[in-house]
């Protein structure tokens, strides 16, 4: 029944939110709330909107009336390109990623258990992880037997529970049920030996039905005075394991080669697929200073547990052709993060942000499946506070240039070259 | 009066600036001087493929490459080029099920570079080994090489060399795999043999100030002229091989799990010999010429052992770089190269790195065989020398030099049909047997003609 329950929730979230673009390092997503992200997420040691309960489920103890918050985060690439290197695929290559222009969802929901307890409960939706890399003319895109398409979707369902331990300590606790599905395309090669050029043979696309998988997270915030305060999180692994189809196309070459091909791949069938994710555990500590009444300094440390992405298996259960598995051994990562908030007036606040985000990704496991890179993201903020009280931030997000010029020994794969890439996040949210 | 001239002038900045260019991107080669570059070796350093030495994969040899991502620049590399359809003719794929392979045409190509009043810059003989290079001036391919002016070596030395890689003594072992029997020193050159003309050649070289890059010999195991046939009776229809009784047949004179049969018993497979009586061939063992014992193989891997032993060292006194493409080679028989998601193998037709003749490279071979000798020197000589761009090898016309897609008037051409069976499509799935007992081949073609010289082309 769960599962059913968490399938139907899931297909319904799934098509109200797109593909989430990868945003944290990695395929993290860490802006689930308006407020904290004109901050640059420096927000463990304040937590005080309802994203708490992603940011530090500590914060969810201090909610003293019923709320619900809720908004969009709008990603929009700027730049997402790659120049080829020798020995492969060669300076000559030159290729585009389509540009993204995705809305993320967060949705809060909080109160006390009854008036005047010291206990809270809540529910955030939130996607903390995503990803879509599509490449434009995927046919003749030279990593086309890498990847054309790799899209990720999660969405978690976050029910937390927040006590107040004293009036200037709070604890919070959370179980997190994660839908997510997967979708992974490439094209098929083979050389073709009439005239010794590898020869597109096929298309190859991969869909998994959306699979659930559950964690959970804790958060402890203490407000130690009115100068200071300082906050901890952690957010559990999740493990999911996809189940879906895979279809494979063929690709006519024109030669004697075709029928041969035909009479050996199972063209134009659903073939049965698995494969798994480790999504990473994280953990934050933040220390928020107030420089004068007005003016709240907040610096973070993030980690993230990348080691778990240590590669993505195929698996065709049927054995319809042969499993296969796409090796990445990410490695764990920080990021640094600072936040300064200025309350201008009673309704309004001007925030300020800026975040260093190390790319787990080694050089070696780069490629066109996921391109990685260490990021510096600059954010600024307003929030009013009325009869309606809203937020409205702004990102800009600066991938450095990341070049691949070598490879595991063991891996191979050789695909040489630059990514670089831009983008821009635009998020509101209205609390109500 | 006066646009001519400023176009003259405005000519003359560009060529300046381009040649500025030009200078400034010239790469790092470290302390390795590749103004006068000179290679020695056999085939594989002439750039011989589907057995024939023609100018398209000539101009892609792997020391063409070596040269033109070292100085930058294709211009000046000498080679002893050959027209279309190449000497012999190249070798095409007609056919997949059955395999059939014939010559390109009946009428050899022509020497295009004879009249160069110097030495070839890759003095690579079709065919040489150690001795020959020190030794032999005359016969076979050293007539187009060497052109009667003297040895390999004394070529080389009379280009004062500044660098040169040797590649020598594939043919030291190659000519008992093609042979299928091991005579020493006939078939297999012995080490006593061996040492002093390979001696000789690094010594001189290195007297000479020469910096060098030395290949050591592959495993014969690894190459498809002795992988591609299986023990056992296929066929050439299905790609399955036949089972009487659920059990697989063994080809008559062959023992599975220790012998190779060789590519060239195709046509004698062709002709039905080796195909027991009992599935409609001749009943007549395979002769020992187109079968290497599990002993013999045992005694080549051996010889190519001690020999490496003597290149490397003689190339460590020499200070010279060291291309271990025994070990590389042995690599890519095992798991292959995968290469932005292709993987290339040794199969033979369909693993992208062997040519038609099932012991030479494919363009796409020298070219990774060339990125395999950049790295080495780079190693040794601190230099940047930037690897081949192994995209037009995949993908474009130098990938295709000399296959030419089959028609059926140019099949009708050559009298010398050659049927091979086709056991090694490299695709990830095999479908399923289906129908009755597969039938053996049917009798219908002549058998492969022997290479000339020594060794037919190693």
């Amino acid at each position: 029944m769960r599962g059913a329950f968490l399938k139907g929730l899931a297909v319904a979230a799934l098509c109200l939110a797109a593909a989430a673009p990868g945003r944290a390092a990695g395929f993290g997503i860490f802006e689930q709330g308006t407020k904290a992200m004109g901050m640059g997420g420096a927000f463990t040691a304040q937590a005080d909107d309802l994203s708490a309960m992603f940011h530090n489920a500590g914060g969810l103890a201090f909610v003293e009336k019923a709320d619900w918050m809720g908004g969009i985060t709008w990603f929009q690439g700027t730049e997402a390109e790659f120049q080829g290197a020798a020995p492969f695929p060669g300076p000559g290559a030159r290729a585009e990623q389509e540009l993204l222009s995705q809305p993320l969802l967060h949705l809060y929901y909080g109160r006390p258990v009854s008036a005047g307890s010291r206990w809270t409960w809540g529910l955030g939706v939130t996607n903390p992880f995503g990803l879509i890399t599509e490449w434009k003319d995927p046919d003749q895109f030279a990593g086309r037997f890498l990847s054309t398409k790799a899209a990720l979707r999660v969405f978690d369902f976050n029910p937390t529970l927040g006590w107040r331990v004293s009036d200037n300590f709070g604890v919070g606790f959370g179980a997190v049920a994660r839908l997510s599905d997967v979708e992974l395309r490439r094209n098929v090669p083979a050389i073709n030996p009439f005239i010794q050029r590898v020869s597109d043979v096929g298309r190859l696309q991969l869909e998994s039905d959306p699979s659930e998988g559950y964690g959970w997270n804790f958060g402890l915030l203490h407000k130690y005075n009115n100068s200071f305060s300082w906050g901890l999180s952690y957010r559990s692994k999740v493990d999911v394991d996809y189940e879906g189809e895979a279809r494979i196309t063929q690709v006519l070459t024109g030669t004697p080669l075709d029928p041969i091909i035909a009479a050996r791949l199972p063209f134009g069938r659903d073939l049965p697929v698995a494969t798994e994710i480790q999504f990473p555990d994280m953990a934050s500590l933040g220390l928020a200073f107030a420089l004068s009444p007005n003016i709240v300094l907040e610096t973070d440390v993030n980690w993230t547990g990348w080691s778990s992405f240590e590669e993505v298996p195929i698996t065709f259960t049927d054995g319809d052709l042969p499993n296969a598995t796409i090796p990445e051994h990410w490695e764990d990562v920080y990021n640094y993060r600072a936040g300064l908030r200025w309350t201008i007036s009673s309704s309004s606040q001007l925030r300020l942000g800026y975040i260093f985000d190390e790319s787990p990704q080694p050089e070696e496991a780069i490629s066109p499946l996921l391109p990685d890179a260490d990021r510096n993201d600059f954010t600024i903020g307003w929030g009013h506070t009325g009869k309606h009280t809203w937020d409205l931030a702004l990102m800009y997000v600066k991938f450095d240039e990341r070049e691949r010029d070598e490879s595991f020994p063991e891996d191979g794969n050789d695909f040489f070259g630059t990514y670089n890439t831009e983008a821009v996040l635009v998020a509101f949210t209205l609390n109500w | 009066m006066h646009r001519p001239s400023l176009k003259a002038a405005v000519s003359a900045l560009l060529l300046l600036l381009s040649g500025a260019a030009s200078a400034a991107a010239q790469p790092n080669t470290g302390t390795a001087n590749f103004s006068r570059y000179v290679a020695l070796g056999d085939s594989l350093t002439a750039g011989y493929m589907s057995n024939s030495l023609v100018r398209d994969v000539q101009l892609n040899s792997f020391p063409a490459l070596i040269w033109r991502q070292a100085l930058g620049t294709a211009t000046g590399f000498e080679q002893p080029l050959v027209s279309q359809p190449g000497i012999p003719p190249l070798l095409t794929l007609r056919g997949l099920l059955p395999t059939v392979i014939t010559p390109k045409s009946n009428t050899p190509g022509n020497p295009l570079n004879l009249n160069l009043p110097r030495p070839y810059n890759n003095l690579g003989v079709v065919g040489a080994d150690a001795q020959d290079v020190v030794a032999t001036v005359t016969g076979g391919f050293h007539d187009l090489v060497l052109r009667g002016q003297g040895t390999q070596l004394q070529q080389a030395l009379a280009l004062r060399p500044t660098f040169a890689t040797v590649w020598v003594g594939n043919n030291d072992v190659l000519g008992a795999v093609l042979a299928g029997r091991v005579i020493d020193d006939v078939t297999l050159t012995t080490a006593a043999r061996f040492e002093p003309a390979f001696r000789q050649i690094v010594t001189s070289l290195n007297a000479a100030g020469a910096k060098m890059a030395i290949g050591n010999i592959p495993d014969v195991a690894s190459i498809p002229f002795v992988t591609t046939i299986p023990p056992v009776v296929v066929d050439p229809r299905t790609n399955l091989p036949v089972r009487i009784g659920g059990n697989l047949v063994p080809l008559v004179g062959v023992t599975p799990g220790q012998d190779f049969v060789l590519l060239s018993a195709a046509g004698l497979l062709g002709q039905g010999i080796g195909i027991p009586a009992a599935l409609g061939g001749r009943g007549t063992p395979l002769p020992d010429e187109v079968v290497l014992s599990a002993a013999e193989v045992a005694t080549i891997r051996a010889r190519t052992a001690a020999l490496n032993g003597i290149i490397q060292a003689a190339a460590s006194q020499a200070g010279a770089a060291v291309m271990d493409l025994n070990t590389e080679f042995t690599e890519i028989t095992q798991r292959g190269v995968t290469i932005g998601g292709v993987t290339y193998t040794t199969a033979f037709l369909t693993g992208g790195f062997f040519s038609y003749d099932g012991v030479h490279p494919t363009p796409f071979g020298y070219a990774f065989i060339a990125n395999l000798f950049i790295d080495a020197i780079n190693r040794q000589f601190g230099g940047e020398i930037p690897p081949v761009d192994l995209f037009p090898f995949m993908f474009g016309p130098e990938a295709s030099a000399g296959f030419v897609p089959s028609t059926a008037a140019s099949a009708q051409l050559s009298p010398l049909a050659l049927d091979m069976l086709f056991w090694s499509l490299n695709v990830p799935k095999l479908a399923p047997a289906k129908g009755g007992e597969p039938t053996p081949p049917a009798p219908r073609v002549k058998p492969r003609p022997r290479g000339k010289g020594k060794g037919g082309g190693g």
